[in-house]
């Protein structure tokens, strides 16, 4: 398969590169050019659309602002061709950067709207600011010169080309890199990649800067391909298009980027002829129908189901055949198609590709890269040493945390012994997951302090506590389902990688030996928790005990000194427990302490070194483990009855 | 001073436009988390229709009726065909669903109407009333009275009728209203339709105070939204407050800076708002569940 995809894409590329030797015709060279610009531009959207799950309308702005540094400064500041690249790169990276701070704060709908609204800034400044951008009027950009004459169309087709393979390049290396996994565990889970070190600050900014950057790479090399920019260029019809583009050829995958582009930038040209426009549209339907009729013959899916679908095809045909002007129903066309992707086309034409052929060929088409690496005995995973145990490592005294008129905790003083197991129990609602809460920074506590190690933790993010060494798993599983088992482990692990952005392109020698350790420890660590033979199945369709293992797994990846169990016993079959029990002692063995929450008592109490109870968000108890279990005051939280009930 | 009460006038005037189409985001989004990002297209719609049958029967006051139910029907449309699928599978679909939608609309309305603008015929006197000393239009207080008295008529019919406590249960959580023998997918239709009723309602009052056409919708629905967010998407006075900040905001903005720059004020507020206070100022903050 591999070498399938080489040859194909080295013969692509010569067909490229011979193309304007074998057809030395502008026009079609110009259109190259453009769908590479729309390329260059789609891996960036696709970072953010594709790979962290928003919407962006803003990409117009930002390919606005790309071709208008360019423009500025190579017109007006009279900088040269080499500079104003860079320079619009820079720019509008810094731009992106300004999008990251709303798309921070909000999602979905909300974030559409921040980067509509931003598109709709980006165009009326550019319009206004006539001084910089001449307005209305436009700006004329010549191309620059090249060792004592302007360049040619072909000269900077292969400009083009050469930055269309570059940015692939970068695109590619990050984001099938830590870099990107951590865009996409950004989309599976915000909270876990926190509480995983992974800073979602961090990436939301780095993924919109990148995507940014690519924009503004796109509209630098527009302003010089076009040789003209004015501001109605950069609209909103042009964000959508880009949309459409980047979900019609596959969110994802850099080949549906380039398809996109293809698709769109070809299309208003086949639209233009009104005759190729309905053979298009009956070639289109005639496959429609094909496929409809074998799917009814396979029985996989009823007639009835596809009625809408054929229904609306059949008046898009005969609307096809009674338009007589095609550029004024333009929009609707472009409308039409939209709806189309979004509803029988979602993964877009590579992902429906890659569908087709996984029926067939299900090994040449994996949804994820297959990890191979196994753990090896002699280098299983290790946590820093942190002595004999028993010494302070985590203090909490007088938590408070209030939301509106309720105190879920209420001056709750919790110390943790380092190398011991804690158990935190009590009746629901008493604020055990609240404490949890807490401690790894998702919630700043009304009043109290927290210290962790020796050093102040209360108001650090969450991201922060983790790297300092306290790891969790959730009460309600949060991983990243879309990801496999090991890539899930491996964002843990993030924290191991000490790369710079070059390595992770060039792939270095040291990039290579990081990845390589990380993958090493990972399969060290699912071996650990069971999972040995499941490194690359996609999280969401572990059974669910096996979810709450792995997150133990994904914890155990930050080298912790501070392990946070949330009913880790959920879900798992009763048999498996005294598996999960000697599981918890021999992470206490490896020099790491435990907060256990947990309701089987059986496992509470066998396990644990010291006990804490809470009630109505107050400590009422704490101890050894018999002594909580003769405690009257834990018994009537549990059992009711009076508190103060005197022992029988 | 007689000219900064004329503004204020005028923002105010355009204030309650923006807080009525806002009003309509809310609706749509307390029942179903969706909102129409074709809205503005909804009002431009509501315009268009409106000055046809202004043209034909000469009465404004009876092309109301007129334009809320193509304003319906619309919203009926957009509900069933952008948003529902989506929501059935899930997805964020409805997103670009509800823009496509807005963009057919916009198409067909231009190649029925035309891409240049018309004038509306004003239903009163152009001549201005002469109030504590400033010059105000006649239709400028009809918009205001007008827009209070439809989103009053909505609340008084969401918090009296045992319909509106339909669409509360609904937006308080749909599944347990579902459970209770609510037909869900029924409220968030109608919610559909009282939300592009409302934003065509609001296209024949802005209509004799600017051009109508089929892109007149598109600043103003962003804008609208910008006023949701600014009061809250869950706050119903928080919309009249944030209209009325926007209003004012445009038109000083208009008068003092340039008119090209009147629409960068609330895009601008809105951005803000979001990096720094998402809920709104007068929403309230979820505390997210681990």
């Amino acid at each position: 398969m591999k070498i399938t995809r080489l040859v194909f894409s080295g013969l692509l590329l010569l067909g490229l590169a011979l193309f304007p030797l074998l057809l030395p015709n502008p026009y079609y060279i110009h259109l190259l050019v453009v769908i590479g610009i729309y390329a260059i531009l789609l891996f960036g959207l696709d970072i953010v659309v594709g790979y962290t799950g928003e919407i962006s309308l803003g990409h117009a702005g930002l390919f606005g602002i790309g071709a208008y540094t360019a423009g500025i400064v190579f017109t007006t500041v009279g900088a040269p061709f080499w500079l104003a690249l860079p320079a619009a790169i820079a720019v509008t990276a810094a731009f992106g950067a300004v999008l990251a701070m709303p798309a921070l704060r909000v999602t979905g709908p909300y974030l559409a709207m921040v980067t509509l609204a931003f598109g709709t800034i980006v165009q009326i400044l550019i319009n206004e600011m006539d001084f910089l951008t001449r307005g209305p009027q436009g700006l004329q950009v010549l191309k620059p010169m090249l060792l004592e004459h302007r360049m040619t169309v072909v000269d900077f087709y292969y400009f083009t080309l050469a930055s269309v393979l570059l940015a692939l390049l970068v695109v590619h290396h990050t984001l099938k890199s830590y870099i990107g996994r951590s865009f996409e565990a950004l989309r599976g889970s915000p909270v876990a990649c926190d509480c995983m070190g992974v800073s979602v600050y961090r990436s939301k900014v780095l993924a919109f800067v990148m995507s940014a950057g690519f924009a503004g790479l796109a509209g630098g090399l527009y302003a010089f391909s076009e040789e003209y920019i004015a501001p109605s260029s950069f609209n909103f019809e042009l964000a959508i298009l880009f949309l459409l583009a980047v979900t019609l050829g596959g969110r994802k995958t850099r080949s549906g980027s380039v398809l996109g582009a293809a698709i769109v930038v070809l299309l208003p040209n086949l639209l233009s002829d009104i005759d190729l426009f309905r053979q298009l549209t009956v070639l289109i339907a005639c496959l429609v129908a094909i496929g409809a009729g074998y799917a009814v013959l396979r029985t996989r899916t009823t007639l009835r189901q596809l009625t809408v679908p054929l229904v609306a095809l059949a008046v898009f045909v005969i609307f096809a055949f009674t338009l007589e002007d095609i550029a004024e129903h333009r929009l609707s066309i472009f409308g039409l198609l939209i709806l189309g992707v979004v509803y029988y086309l979602p993964d877009g034409i590579v992902g429906y590709l890659r569908a087709l052929v996984k029926r067939f060929r299900p090994q040449w088409v994996p949804a994820h890269e297959t990890i191979a690496e196994h753990g090896d005995a002699a280098n299983v995973w290790s946590a820093p040493s942190c002595g004999a145990g028993g010494e302070p490592l985590l203090e909490a005294s007088g938590i408070v945390m209030q939301f509106g008129g309720l105190k879920a905790l209420n001056e709750v003083d919790l110390q943790v012994a380092a190398g011991r197991i804690h158990g935190l129990i009590g009746p629901n609602g008493s604020g055990k997951s609240t404490m949890m809460n807490v401690l790894t920074g998702i919630y700043t506590p009304t009043q109290g302090d927290i210290s962790f190690a020796g050093q102040s933790i209360g108001g650090c993010t969450s991201s922060h506590i983790a790297l300092r060494g306290v790891a969790r798993t959730f009460q309600n599983v949060q991983l990243f389902g879309e990801m496999t088992a090991i890539e899930n482990v491996m964002v843990g692990l993030t924290h191991t990688y000490e790369l710079t952005l070059i390595d992770v392109v060039l792939r270095t020698g040291r990039y290579r030996r990081q990845e390589h350790e990380a993958r090493v420890s990972a399969a060290n660590l699912l071996d650990f928790v069971g999972l040995g033979d499941m490194h690359n199945e996609e999280a969401r369709h572990l059974p669910y005990g096996k979810q709450r293992l792995l997150e133990i797994a994904r914890a155990l990846a930050l080298s912790p000194s501070l392990l946070l169990l949330d009913e880790p016993a959920a879900g798992i079959p009763p048999a498996d427990l005294p598996e999960l029990t000697a599981m918890i002692r021999k992470i206490r063995e490896h020099g790491i302490a435990v907060v256990l929450i947990e309701h089987h008592m059986d496992l509470v109490m066998g396990v644990c070194d010291r006990i804490s109870v809470l009630d109505f968000g107050q400590k009422i108890a704490e101890g050894a483990a018999g002594e909580i279990q003769s405690d009257p005051r834990v018994i009537a939280a549990y059992l009711g009855g009076e508190a103060t009930a005197q022992p029988a | 001073m007689d000219m900064l009460l004329q503004i204020l006038f005028s923002g105010i005037a355009l204030g309650m436009i923006y807080a009525v189409i806002a009003f309509g985001y809310q609706l749509t989004f307390a029942t179903s988390g969706t909102l129409n990002f074709g809205q503005g297209e909804a009002l431009a719609i509501g315009a268009l229709i409106g000055l046809s049958v202004v043209d034909r029967i000469g009465n404004y006051w009876l092309t109301i009726p007129v334009v809320l139910l193509a304003g319906a029907i619309y919203g009926i449309g957009v509900e069933r065909l952008g948003v529902r699928p989506a929501l059935k599978a899930k997805s964020e679909g409805w997103i670009m669903a509800t823009i496509a939608l807005g963009i057919i609309m916009k198409n067909i309305a231009e190649n029925i109407w035309g891409r240049d603008d018309l004038k509306f015929p004003s239903p009163v006197s152009e001549a201005p009333l002469h109030l504590f000393g400033a010059s105000v239009l006649p239709m400028e207080i009809i918009v205001i009275v007008g827009a209070l008295a439809l989103m009053l008529a909505v609340e008084l019919f969401n918090r009296k009728s045992i319909y509106g406590k339909a669409i509360a249960a609904t937006a308080a959580d749909r599944e347990a209203a579902g459970l209770m023998g609510i037909n869900t997918g029924q409220v968030i239709t109608f919610s559909y339709a009282l939300s592009c009723a409302a934003a065509a309602f609001a296209g024949i009052l802005i209509a004799p105070l600017t051009l109508t056409g089929a892109s007149m919708g598109a600043a103003l629905g962003l804008k609208a939204f910008a006023v949701a967010i600014i009061g809250g998407l869950t706050s119903g006075l928080g919309v009249i407050i944030g209209g009325l900040i926007l209003g004012l905001a445009e038109t000083f903005t208009g008068f003092y800076l340039s008119t090209g720059y009147k629409d960068v004020p609330g895009l601008v507020l809105l951005l803000l708002v979001l990096a720094f206070k998402p809920a709104g100022l007068f929403g309230k903050t979820a505390i997210k569940k681990v």
